[in-house]
Formats: C-alpha cells, sequence, structure tokens
C-alpha cells in the first residue's frame, strides 16, 4: 500500500480543509474560553447565528459576498456583546477577592452560557424551522480545483485565507495594541489590571466582541463551503474546537490551530479503516488521550497565555 | 491650605463591624506618610476606600480636591492614585516590560480608537514610561523575562515599577517589606526614599516599626477603625494610646 497514492493524498486534502474549518471556529472559542479564562459554550451559536445572519440578507437581497461575510461580522459583534452582558456579566457582580478566587463563581458561567445556547437553537428552530436550509447555488465557495494530483474547491482556499488572517491579526492584536495588554493583565490578574488603570468591563465586552466576530465568520464561511445551515450546525464544530482547545493546551491560539488540523486529518483518514460514521470517536479519543497522557495540552506548558 | 489627600470622617460598616469608624486623616503633596496599626485595625479596609475597591458607608474622600466616592478602581487609578499589593498582583505570564507597560496604557489618555490603532502611535509614549519605571527598580535587564520566573524581591520591585509607569501623583505602598530578609529591607528603605527625593507622595502601609519609624515624616495610627495617633515618629513611639494599642497594657 503506497502512502503516496493519490487517494491518500486526497485524503490528506480533505482533512486538512475539515481542520481548517474546527481551526476557524476554535480561534475565537480560544480567545474567550482560554485567554480570558471563562467558560463559554454558546460559541457555537454565535456561529450558526453568523450562518443565518449571512443566509437571510442573501434571502432577501442577494448582494455580493463580502456584504454577506460583513453582515455575520455585526451580527457577531453584537451577539458577542448581547452574550457577554447576559451570561456572564451578572457573575461578576461580586468583585472581591474571594469571589474572584472562586472556582464556582468562573464554573457558573458554563451554565449560563449553556443556557444561552440552548435559547438560541431552539429560537432558530421556531423561526427558521430544524431542516438543512441550502445555501443559493452562486453563493457556494466549492468550485473545483485542481492542485497536482488532489481537487480542491475554492472554499479550502477562503478558509484557508480567513483562518491565517484572523490567527495573524489576533496574534497582532494581543502583543501590539493596547487592548491586546489589557486582554491579557486581565486574564492573568483581574483585580492587578484593575488597579493599573484597565478597565476591566470594557476589556471583557471587548474581547467576546471580536472572539464572537471570528466565530460568525467562520459560520458563514463553512455554511457557504457545506451549502447547509440549520440551527444545529454550530454544535458539532464547536465540540470538535473545545477539543483542539483542550488538546493544544487551553490558551494556546496557535496551540489550538495545530491541533483543530491534526483533528481534521485524523477524522478524514480515520474513514479510510472505518465507517464514517465512526468518525468522531476520533476526537473524543484524542481528547482522553490527551488529557491522560498531557494533562497541560501538546503546546500548553510554561506557555503565555495567548 | 488644600491637601492631596483628604479622608473626612471616613467609615465603613461590613455588617455588623465597623472596619473602619469615623476616620479623619490627609496627606499633603510630597509628603511620606506611614499607616501603621495592629492587625484588624482596618489599614486594608481605609486603603480600598481611597482606591474606590470599596465603597464608602459614610463620609468622604477627596483626591486633589475631586472627591473619589463611588468611582470605580480604574478611574481612580486615571487621577493618579496607584498601589502596590501585600500578595502581589503582577501578571504572571507575561514579560516583566509588558507587565510595566500595562501601568502605562492604563493611565494613558485615550480616545475611542487608540484600543486598536493607539499602541503604534503612542508607542514611544508607552515604551518611554515603561524603560524610566524599569530603570528606576533597575529591572531593565531583565525585561524580556516572564514575571512569573523572578524571585520574589524581584516581583516587588516590578510591581513599583508597574505603579511607577502609571505616574501617580500618590503612591501606596501596602506591606512591601513583608516576606523581605533584613538586607533587603533596608535596600527598600534606601529605594523608598529615594523615590520621595524625586517628589512623589507615599503612603506606606507596614508592619515592620523600623522601617516606618526610620524614613516617613509622619505615621498615622490606626487600632480598632479609629485613628488614634498622627504625628512624627519620636512622638508616636511615647505615644501612651499607641502603646496600649500594640501591648495591651494600661499605659
Amino acid at each position: 500500500m503506497d502512502l503516496f497514492d493519490p487517494y491518500y493524498l486526497q485524503q490528506l486534502a480533505i482533512g486538512l480543509s475539515l481542520g481548517m474549518t474546527y481551526a476557524l471556529m476554535a480561534i475565537g472559542f480560544t480567545l474567550i474560553f482560554g485567554v480570558l479564562n471563562v467558560v463559554n459554550f454558546a460559541h457555537g451559536e454565535i456561529y450558526t447565528l453568523g450562518a443565518f445572519a449571512g443566509l437571510v440578507l442573501i434571502t432577501a437581497a442577494a448582494p455580493p459576498i463580502a456584504a454577506v461575510v460583513f453582515a455575520a461580522l455585526a451580527i457577531g459583534a453584537f451577539a458577542g456583546f448581547s452574550l457577554e452582558r447576559l451570561a456572564f456579566k451578572p457573575f461578576r457582580r461580586f468583585t472581591d477577592e474571594a469571589s474572584l478566587k472562586s472556582r464556582a463563581m468562573r464554573e457558573s458561567t458554563l451554565l449560563s452560557s449553556l443556557a444561552v445556547s440552548i435559547v438560541v437553537r431552539e429560537a432558530l428552530e421556531i423561526v427558521f424551522g430544524s431542516q438543512m436550509r441550502s445555501v443559493p447555488f452562486e453563493y457556494l465557495i466549492n468550485t473545483p480545483v485542481r492542485v497536482g494530483p488532489v481537487i480542491l474547491v475554492t472554499g479550502d482556499f477562503i478558509i484557508l485565507g480567513v483562518a491565517a488572517a484572523m490567527l495573524i491579526g489576533l496574534q497582532y492584536l494581543l502583543t501590539r495594541t493596547r487592548i491586546g495588554l489589557s486582554i491579557r493583565a486581565v486574564s492573568n490578574n483581574p483585580l492587578g489590571a484593575k488597579y493599573v488603570g484597565i478597565d476591566t468591563d470594557r476589556t471583557i465586552i471587548m474581547t467576546f466582541v471580536v472572539g464572537s466576530m471570528m466565530g460568525a465568520a467562520a459560520g458563514i464561511l463553512v455554511g457557504l463551503y457545506y451549502g447547509a445551515i440549520f440551527p444545529a450546525m454550530g454544535f458539532v464544530p464547536g465540540i470538535k474546537a473545545f477539543v483542539a482547545m483542550v488538546m493544544g493546551g487551553l490558551s494556546s491560539i496557535p496551540g489550538a490551530v495545530i491541533c483543530a488540523l491534526i483533528l481534521g486529518i485524523s477524522e478524514s483518514m480515520a474513514t479510510t479503516f472505518v465507517s464514517s460514521g465512526w468518525s468522531d470517536m476520533v476526537a473524543y479519543g484524542f481528547l482522553i488521550l490527551t488529557l491522560i497522557f498531557f494533562p497541560n495540552g501538546l503546546f500548553g506548558a510554561g506557555r503565555e497565555r495567548v | 491650605m488644600t491637601h492631596l489627600l483628604e479622608i473626612e470622617n471616613a467609615s465603613r460598616r461590613f455588617g455588623g463591624v465597623l472596619a473602619v469608624n469615623d476616620v479623619t486623616a490627609h496627606v499633603d503633596e510630597g509628603e511620606l506618610v506611614g499607616l501603621i496599626g495592629p492587625n484588624g485595625a482596618g489599614k486594608t479596609t481605609l486603603f480600598n476606600l481611597i482606591s474606590g475597591f470599596t465603597p464608602l458607608s459614610a463620609g468622604t474622600v477627596r483626591f486633589a480636591g475631586t472627591p473619589i466616592n463611588g468611582l470605580r478602581t480604574n478611574r481612580v487609578a486615571r487621577l493618579g492614585i496607584s498601589r502596590t499589593f501585600q500578595n502581589l498582583r503582577v501578571f504572571p505570564n507575561m514579560s516583566v516590560f509588558d507587565n510595566v507597560s500595562v501601568g502605562a496604557v492604563g493611565t494613558l489618555p485615550q480616545g475611542p480608537l487608540d484600543a486598536l490603532f493607539g499602541a503604534a502611535k503612542r508607542a514611544d509614549a508607552i515604551s518611554e514610561r515603561t524603560w524610566a519605571a524599569l530603570e528606576a527598580v533597575g529591572l531593565t535587564h531583565v525585561a524580556d523575562e516572564l514575571a512569573a520566573n523572578l524571585p520574589y524581591g524581584r516581583r516587588k520591585y516590578l510591581e513599583i515599577a508597574r505603579a511607577l509607569a502609571m505616574q501617580p501623583r500618590f503612591l501606596i505602598l501596602d506591606e512591601p517589606a513583608a516576606g523581605l530578609n533584613d538586607t533587603e529591607t533596608r535596600e527598600l528603605a534606601a529605594f523608598i526614599k529615594r523615590l520621595h527625593g524625586q517628589g512623589l507622595t507615599i503612603m506606606l502601609v507596614e508592619h515592620d516599626m523600623n522601617l516606618v519609624m526610620s524614613i516617613c515624616q509622619r505615621v498615622l495610627v490606626l487600632a480598632t477603625g479609629r485613628k488614634i495617633a498622627d504625628g512624627p515618629p519620636e512622638v508616636i513611639r511615647q505615644d501612651p494610646a499607641v502603646l496600649e494599642a500594640y501591648l495591651g497594657v494600661d499605659a
């Protein structure tokens, strides 16, 4: 069995594109969850909202694709802001030292964000129905492109480009800008940051807005890539992004991206040997292996949380 | 004459406990004032009242004439009150340089778009302040080190550097000598005097009586939430109320 058989190259390419879609989701997820150190399980619904915002605009006005992405970004920013106010802000009422250190206070957002995610998903089902909506043909980003022996689609390149731009942009934001410095300071020690004049509230909102814009952009891009948009679409990528984040060490954005790619490739390779229904097992298997053998994640130990 | 910091009849109640009870005190521009008191005297609560962290139950606190009652901590910091902590609050996973520049960033004036684009525009102002503060505490050679990797004593200076990068008008040091040995405490005393010599107004809360008595011009004494003495070190040393509070004897 020759590993350089075009079949394996094609599987590798499919895996890479699958991994890129996970990475797209994992970047914003890791920013909020890992860097800001709060549990946010509503990121998957932000992704779904981004996709539906795009779809609604496409059905209503049939604008150029850039406008569709822009609408998704705007909805993402708004959704991130509302999510923070609704599910996170109420748990920051108590600013004394004991509550700031309390795990219970921090982890309560696990439930509040989960609640928001359930409400949003159900609301979308009421409004749009739970079945898949297909994206009009002319908006799909899956025109085949032949690269040597493998066939890719335009969406692969777009998603790769967007993920790279997000990664680089975020690295720039976190290390070279004031808001980035503030985000890192708040993630390190919220009280210390307050005392040196950082508006922690505003910093947290900004992080949610930026992270959610990325989540919404991911949603619409993946929607146009697969051509299907439905209320539960954020669930599986959300889990995969979560696994990638844990594997990457919880707080490392580049680590999460690399692990998202590893996940994608492993899943697509696994379908060669087992039926595709089992491919989700790969992600969970990786999660368990990581937690047992690398409790700090593959890229987590001793690094700054960026 | 107006004082830099004016505390008027300040009280703070936690349930049934009056942690700070009707305290009136002031600090003038350029002073180096010590704040002492037995455990539970209300020193930290008074600090928290000054920094806006804890709201007052009664009374007022004015800084440079502006009432700071009800202002949020980060607003108070921007007015020019800066502090260090007894149990350090450095940013462990950031470099020494970044730790200090957060101080500069937090207090530089900023417009709505500065958060995203201001860094490049003001990089000079930020790094200038940062280097100056690192220079002042002698940490320039470890600027790229992670804060978590510094030894404890150095981290204290890092926190002071971060406070200095805010270019404060009033610096509060919360038990800076805690956990330091005698040599380190002497170095710290010399350092605080040097800062004071450069015109900075400083309030020092400390358990180390020698440190306070040797460098402060004036000492405030709190006991069970009340101010029981206020005067130069040599007077405080003899004050019967202070002796009683510390030793529990009838003087």
